[in-house]
Order: structure tokens, then sequence, then C-alpha cells
């Protein structure tokens, strides 16, 4: 083989490396105790301890961290489950059924992903408060439910099973409703998980969103629970470290459970954002 | 049988999403128009009332919005160049890769999986004047500390350095995955006809990646006008509003100060901001393609 490759393999792990150092320099910081913070000699900690960890994670009144965590945990959960539900049930209904219109349907769809997320800040924001939903877990779950990614996605995909499937469970008598639960889901398995994921993890990081929605501090999401304990505590930085550590830490399991799926569905649809 | 098409009850599995994507993106759009010829002022005691393009024409005289256009401009113009030009580098550095190509892409990717405000707190605790880890690594090898992000032209560049780390695994990942499907066999007969690399790169490469190039320029390009979280938490905005964007001044404009009607004819310039250059890609790099 040409010698490059030789050159090209530490060349790309230390780029790898470099990317990641923040990372690192991220979690060996918030195991610092406060003296050592401010002092970068040594990325590697001298005493390790816990003791940023037990103190945000008390349920103080001005800085919930565990209620932010279990907030961001029921609304990321909760929006996932949904939109799984609603978007491969319209997909079915739009790729399987062939309801009237389907495809006047679907061209709606693909057209709204094209609005930026800003133009619907403002009406959203008066919409929710028409019906009383600013500050409730609604206001970060539901609207979540319109996107239309899904649909699009998963009406590709349900495109591609053969419909000889169908015809032959129908004439056996099946219902629509079997027919989506029995046999166009367990066979959309994949294209789920991969839309699963995405959902959960664009939910856990949004940000603008329960900024503008949410008022009271023990409503907040980690992200602008976060945002608000630096700001107020800008110098500890080893504790506003630890908080980033332990909100990382769930994205960081799901990705490395599911990077294959991550990594590949990003190259061939540049699902991200 | 009736086809199932024809039932009623199939309509049934569209109800749920149909009255979601009715209400909150068909509705909005309808309110977001309306709120922009309105005068929607929540601090204000009078009623609103139908004001026309006057927002519009505001806006554009407004010096505010040209200095947060003017920043979201600035951003974009050295956040899409930067990201796509590493992007390819990173992708052609892991496609000669022998071993570990899947590992290090996994690495480059860890970044993307990041909340803003946790990416952001890193990166401006790296920043920092006194103790930040850069000034202290300049210190080493003596080096006079840089003000990263309170001086002009540091902040931005301080900004987009923060986001091409945030978002470059993602484009890296698309730009790898299309070197890997052009055939092979390309590179085979052009080897064979003496064709040496830097040939090889501007005739098989670059025209076999043009379309995969023009979907990324197309993503990056509405990414980086949308920017909002890496400046508001980084500099808030500043020194001097230099790096306050358009969807930063959306956000104060009706959030701070509660003129809606205002920003909502701000999100419509922005939307055109965006969809012009969207446009004019589209339309000059698609016909070079066909």
């Amino acid at each position: 083989m040409k010698p490059r490759r030789f050159v090209i393999t530490p060349i790309m792990g230390l780029v790898a490396l470099l990317f990641l150092s923040p990372v690192l320099l991220m979690v060996l910081t918030s195991f610092k105790p406060e003296s050592e913070v401010l002092n970068p000699e040594s990325a590697i900690p001298k005493h390790w301890t816990l003791s940023n960890f037990a103190y945000i994670l008390q349920w103080k009144e001005e800085a919930p961290f565990g209620r932010w965590l279990l907030n961001s945990v029921f609304i990321s959960t909760s929006v996932t489950f949904l939109v799984l539900t609603f978007t491969s049930m319209a997909a079915f209904a739009i790729a399987r059924l062939k309801v009237r219109g389907s495809k006047l349907m679907l061209g709606v769809i693909v057209a709204s992903l094209l609005l930026p997320g800003q133009l619907f800040l403002i009406p959203v924001y008066l919409m929710l408060g028409k019906l009383h939903w600013l500050d409730t877990p609604l206001a970060l779950i539901v609207p979540a439910t319109a996107g239309g990614f899904g649909v699009f996605m998963l009406s590709q995909f349900m495109r591609a099973i053969p419909t000889a499937i169908d015809e032959a469970a129908l004439m056996d008598g099946c219902s629509s409703w079997s027919l989506y639960t029995n046999i166009t889901l367990p066979l959309c398995a994949p294209a789920m998980a991969t839309l699963g994921v995405f959902t959960f993890i664009n939910s856990w990081n949004d940000y603008l969103g329960p900024l503008v929605f949410m008022d009271s501090v023990r409503n907040y999401t980690l992200p602008v629970g976060i945002a608000l304990y630096q700001s107020s505590y800008f110098t500890e930085y080893g504790r506003t470290l630890a908080t980033s550590t332990l909100a990382t830490l769930p994205i960081l399991l799901v990705f490395f459970a599911f990077q294959k799926q991550i990594i590949e569905s990003m190259a061939t649809t540049g699902l991200k954002d | 049988m009736i086809a199932p098409g024809r039932r009623w009850t199939s309509y049934l599995f569209l109800l749920p999403f149909a009255l979601s994507f009715c209400a909150f993106i068909v509705t909005p759009i309808i309110v977001a128009g309306m709120l922009a010829c309105s005068n929607l002022d929540l601090t204000s005691r009078q009623s609103a009332h139908w004001v026309g393009a006057t927002n519009f024409t505001n806006a554009l005289k407004d010096d505010y919005f040209h200095k947060a256009a003017v920043a979201t401009c600035t951003y974009a113009a050295m956040m899409i160049p930067a990201l796509i030009a590493l992007g390819f580098a990173f992708a052609l550095g892991l496609q000669a890769m022998k071993k570990g190509r899947n590992f290090v892409r996994g690495l480059l990717f860890v970044p993307g999986m990041f909340n803003v405000v946790v990416a952001a707190l890193i990166w401006r605790w790296c920043y920092e004047l006194d103790f930040g880890y850069f000034n202290y690594l300049l210190h080493k090898i003596g080096l006079g500390p840089i003000h990263w992000l309170t001086e002009e032209p540091a902040a931005m560049r301080s900004i987009v350095g923060m986001s091409l780390w945030w978002s470059l695994g993602g484009t890296t990942v698309i730009l790898l995955a299309a070197l890997q499907q052009i055939p092979t066999q390309l590179y085979e007969a052009a080897m064979l006809d003496g064709a040496t690399g830097p040939t090889v790169f501007t005739r098989i490469t670059i025209p076999q990646m043009r379309p995969v190039l023009v979907f990324v320029l197309v993503t990056s390009t509405i990414g980086a006008y949308q920017v909002f979280g890496q400046p508001f938490l980084l500099t808030q905005g500043g020194p001097e509003q230099t790096t306050r964007g358009v969807v930063q001044l959306i956000y104060e404009t009706a959030f701070n100060q509660y003129r809606l009607g205002y920003a909502a004819s701000i999100s419509w310039l922005l939307f055109a901001m965006i969809g012009i250059p969207v446009l004019l890609i589209v339309f000059l790099l698609r016909r070079s393609i066909d």
C-alpha cells in the first residue's frame, strides 16, 4: 500500500483526540475539588472527589437539578412515544392504505419542513397562552408532535414493503388496524428505532422551546436549568461542569448504544436538525 | 371488498397527526402572517390593529435589524465554507485510513450529540480570559492572552470555532458516505489512463460528489442563518452587538420587549434571508448537474 496511509491514520487519530479533549476536560474537571478547578496545571485531578455531584443533586429551591432531570426525561419520553405513534399511523394511511389525496398531503408535509422554526415561535407562544398550557409540560410535548419529518421518512420506508403482504392479510380477513400493528409496524422496526432515537435527542437538547415557554424554575428542562445555573454561579466551574456531565450522560449512553444506526441514518438522510 | 383507501375508517389513522399538524403548523403560519401586519405589543394598553406593511418597512430602516443581519451574514460567510472544506478534508482523511475508520468517525460525531448549552459552557470555560485553558496554553509558549470573547474580530471567530467543533461530525459523516459510494472502477480506469492524484480529484471525486455537496451546502446554509444558541450563550451578542444575530433579535424583541407583531415581521425577513441564497444555490448548481 501507499506509504501516506501510515501517516494519515495517526493524524486522524490526533484530530479525533483534539475533538474529544474539551469533553475529557469537562468530565475530569467535574471530579476536581473547587480549589483545583481554577488551576489548569494538571488536567487530571490530584484529589478525586464526588462533592460537586453530591452538591448539585441536593434538591435546592433555586436549582432543583433532580427536578430538571425528571422534567427532561418525562418530556423527551412523551414526545418520542407520541411522535412514533402519530407519524407511523399517518404514514401507514398514506403509504399502505393509500387514502385519497395522500400525494397532496405528503407534498404539504414536505413543504412545511422548509419553513424555519423561528416562524412558529411567536404564534405558538400566543396559542399556548390561550390554552393555558404555558409553563406546563404540555407546551413542550404537544406542539412537538406536529413535525412532518417522521411521516415523510416512515412513508418512504413503508412504500418499499411489497404490497402482496397486505393483500394476503386482507384476503384472510385481517382488519386495517391489525395489519398496522401486526405486520407493518414490525417490518418498520429499524426505521422506527432511528426516528425514535433522533426525536429523543432533539427533544432532550431543545433550548429555545423551554427558554420561551417555561416560566418557573422548577418547570425548566435540563438545558435551560443549566444555563440559569451557569449564569448565577458562573465562577463555580466544578459544579457547572458536573451538571453538564450529568446532563450529557444519558445522551452519550443512547449514542453509544445506537451508534451504528445514528451515524448511518445521518449519512443517508442528513437527519439531524 | 372495498379497497382500503376508500374506506372512511382509513382516515382515522391520519386523524391524530392531522389534528396536530393543523393546530401547530398550519394555524401558526396564518397567525404569523397576521401578526407581522399588526402592532401587537403586550406592554401597550391599546388593542392590536392592522398596520399593513409598516413593520416590514420599519425593520428595513431599523439599525438594530441591520446590525443583526450583518452579524448573521458574517457568521454564515465564515461558517459555511469552513464547515464544508474541513468536513471534506476529514472525510478524505477517514477514507484513506487503513484501520479504525469507524472508531474515529464515531469520536468525531460525539460533539454533535451535546446540548448547545453544555457545548457553550465547555467552550466558554476554555475561552476564559484569566484562567481559561487556551490562554493557559498560549502563556506556556510565551504568548500574551487573547480576549477570545470580548473583542472583535476574535469574538465571532471564537463562535465559529465552537460551532465547527459542534457540527463537523455530521457533515463529515455525510461526505464520507458519499465518497464511499463512488464506484472504484472510475478510479481504476483513471489510473490506467495515467491520471495523477490532483486530476483524479478534480475530474472524478468532485463531479461525483456534486449532488451531496449541494445538499450539504443547502442544509448548512439553512443552519447557519438560524444560529442562536452559540452567540447567545458565549457572548450574549457582544461586544457591541457585533455577534447578535437575527434569531436573537427576534427572541429579545418578542420576549424581552414583548413587541410580538414587530418580532413576527422580522422572522419573515429571516425566512427571506434564508430562502434567497438557498434558491440561488439550487437554481445555479442544479442546472450544472444535469
